[in-house]
């Protein structure tokens, strides 16, 4: 879980696939500039009003900003090192392409309507419609290239499933056929033909002679990419493996005797194998979470117990999260030396507080009992937090374990 | 009355653990490695519970979620309960909104497995403190953020953060129901509707939300 209050960096502009109206570029700027959709499209509508800026500008938009779930697309441009080792899982994408569709048969009915027209009536803007259709077909054709390049059908067999393929074709022959009516004005029908039949003779000649040498050229790229990939990512697994896993496994054996040394060992390997695999790292000093973590790490690794941790929320460490922490730190070790396990420690950050509770098993104990010179409960664990304007509170019950509740202010700045 | 078990997971040594630690009233009817031996398997034993591990090689790698979405026709007598070692949120969420009906860690004792899987076969919902902590992630900790309607997906309800709040802290589901002072069955009925909202709300699509969240 990488969690954050504030989104300090702007996600990257892509067209989303999920949630998106037409051709997902409202809902990519939305995201992009953080602000909601809705306004965003009505600022594209009241543009298109302005003599049309707002259409030309989505299809602007539509052409040049590739396809693609930003939030995935900022993770992946996270640093490799700080990143999860653990595949993702996949989300099942949409099956029937019904915008494709819907968008390939309007542009295919109005290229009939335009043929038909042109063997009959004469129209003026007869070089208008070819143009738009060219532009159509080629976006179209255009789209399937980039997700292609984005990977994202990748693992169906190369980019080559029936949707693509069908958005290729569908988009060549638009292309074609609104060339053909632009440069055949106002050429007879089997005059175009015959000129049509010589460009794709001339084209697949071109093909024939092209077509080894390009894709030797595009395979040999794959190679090499794949390659280098794999190779970085098999020197990083190693490096890592061999400073964690196989020194803790080294200490292990030569501790085999003393059990406690390693459960202690194993646990702590455990926690950081987890997070290696599993877990976005974080930039240190920027998260209250990790620091947390870092925490109960301390502590596990001290006292050798495993401690259940929950976070809900993360936000920047200040003064008063230091003493929370500090607090916290504490209370933990309170609870191990003191009480029994099962332990579990809870923190919640909202936007104006931060909360830790610190639960244990224990026979619990009544703090009037606490004899005055005892430091721990008193000063270390409610002073330090009611000092931040925070409060504490230890509810404990006979039988039924010890519950420290700490609660400090944040974002007061 | 004993219950059939499926145990889907790619660890051979995992799943004798599984099998060893479950109890006397637990079968293990059957063993799948990977996503499509886990699917043809579930198809023809159709068992009332699915143990089933987050992370599955095999199928077009949606893991768990996958083998729960090609047998969604079946969620009506199969029931799934997702184990995993992964803490990553948007695993464990993308099962539970495949359609698991709970969550545990594989840190999980024996006999607390056992339990959980009894709960998932009587048609309860298993929420781990840290399923509870996922959720409350998900719908917004902040306390303003409260459906004021049965019938609202989006949002949990005050009851339903409250209890989610004491099982994220490490309550047992008969500890938060005297907490409260509510029965237990009231505490399944609340946990219950929190998972209904987790597997419909469309809080999960890309909202700033994810955005503020999933991200550095």
């Amino acid at each position: 879980m990488t969690m954050l209050c504030v989104t300090t960096e702007r996600l990257p502009l892509r067209r989303p696939l999920r949630g998106r109206r037409i051709g997902g570029v409202c809902l990519g700027l939305a995201v992009h500039l953080g602000v909601s959709v809705g306004v965003v499209r009505l600022v594209m509508v009241l543009l298109t009003l302005v003599g049309g800026a707002g259409a030309l500008l989505y299809v602007w938009f539509w052409v040049t900003v590739p396809v693609g779930d930003p939030v995935l697309v900022a993770v992946e441009q996270r640093p490799a090192a700080l990143s999860r080792l653990a595949p993702r899982l996949r989300e099942p994408g949409r099956r029937l392409p019904v915008t494709d569709i819907a968008v390939g048969l309007l542009l295919l009915i109005a290229a009939a309507l335009l043929i038909a027209v042109r063997q009959g009536v004469a129209i003026e803007y007869s070089w208008v419609l070819p143009l738009l259709i060219v532009l159509a077909g080629t976006a179209l054709a255009w789209s399937q290239l980039d997700a292609i390049q984005r990977g994202r059908f990748l693992s169906h067999a190369g980019g080559r499933t029936p949707v693509n393929v069908l958005r290729l074709l569908g988009g060549a022959v638009l292309a074609a056929l609104g060339l053909f009516l632009l440069v055949g004005q106002d050429d007879p029908i089997d005059v175009l033909l015959r000129s049509a039949v010589a460009a794709l003779a001339v084209l697949t000649g071109a093909a024939l002679v092209l077509a080894p040498w390009w894709l030797r050229l595009v395979r040999e790229l794959g190679d090499e990419r794949a390659a280098r990939a794999r190779e970085s990512e098999r020197a990083d697994i190693a490096a890592h493996l061999h400073d964690s896993v196989l020194q803790t496994l080294a200490l292990i054996r030569s501790r085999a005797d003393q059990p406690e040394d390693v459960a202690r060992l194993a646990r702590a390997q455990e926690r950081e194998l987890r997070e290696w695999l599993y877990d976005d790292r974080r930039t240190p000093g920027t998260s209250l979470a990790s620091d947390l973590r870092g925490v109960v790490a301390e502590v596990e690794d001290t006292r050798g117990v495993a401690v259940d941790v929950v976070v809900v929320g993360d936000c920047e460490p200040d003064l008063g999260t230091e003493a929370l922490l500090l607090a916290t730190r504490e209370a933990l070790f309170n609870a191990v030396n003191h009480a029994s396990g099962p332990y579990s420690l809870y923190l919640e950050v909202t936007a104006d507080q931060a909360e830790v509770f610190v639960r244990d098993h224990g026979d619990g104990f009544d703090l009037a009992q606490v004899p005055t010179d005892r430091f721990g409960v008193r000063e270390s664990i409610i002073g330090r937090v009611v000092r931040r304007g925070g409060t504490a509170t230890v509810k404990s019950r006979e039988g039924r374990g010890t519950e420290v509740h700490l609660c400090v202010p944040i974002g007061e700045r | 009355m004993t219950i059939d078990v499926v145990l889907v997971d790619d660890h051979l040594m995992f799943r004798a653990g599984v099998r060893a630690s479950l109890d006397d009233s637990i079968t293990v009817v059957g063993e799948a490695d990977d996503v499509d031996a886990a699917v043809t398997l579930i198809r023809s034993l159709q068992p009332p519970v699915v143990v089933l591990d987050v992370h599955l090689p095999g199928g077009m790698g949606g893991g768990g979620a996958e083998v729960i979405t090609q047998c969604a026709d079946l969620l009506g007598t199969v029931r799934f309960l997702a184990l995993s070692v992964s803490d990553a949120a948007e695993d464990v969420v993308a099962v539970i909104r495949a359609g698991a009906r709970g969550y545990v860690t594989k840190a999980i004792s024996g006999p607390d497995l056992s339990d959980a899987v009894r709960r998932v076969a009587g048609g309860d919902a298993v929420f781990s403190p840290r399923l509870a902590g996922f959720v409350l992630d998900a719908f917004g900790a902040a306390a303003g953020d409260i459906a004021t309607g049965d019938d609202e997906l989006d949002r949990l309800s005050a009851r339903e953060r409250e209890v989610m709040r004491l099982i994220a802290r490490g309550y047992s589901y008969r500890e938060v129901a005297s907490e409260l002072f509510i029965s237990i069955k009231t505490v399944e009925t609340h946990v219950s509707a929190v998972l209904r909202k987790l597997q419909l709300s469309s809080r999960h699509e890309l909202t700033r939300w994810a955005a503020a969240r999933r991200l550095l």
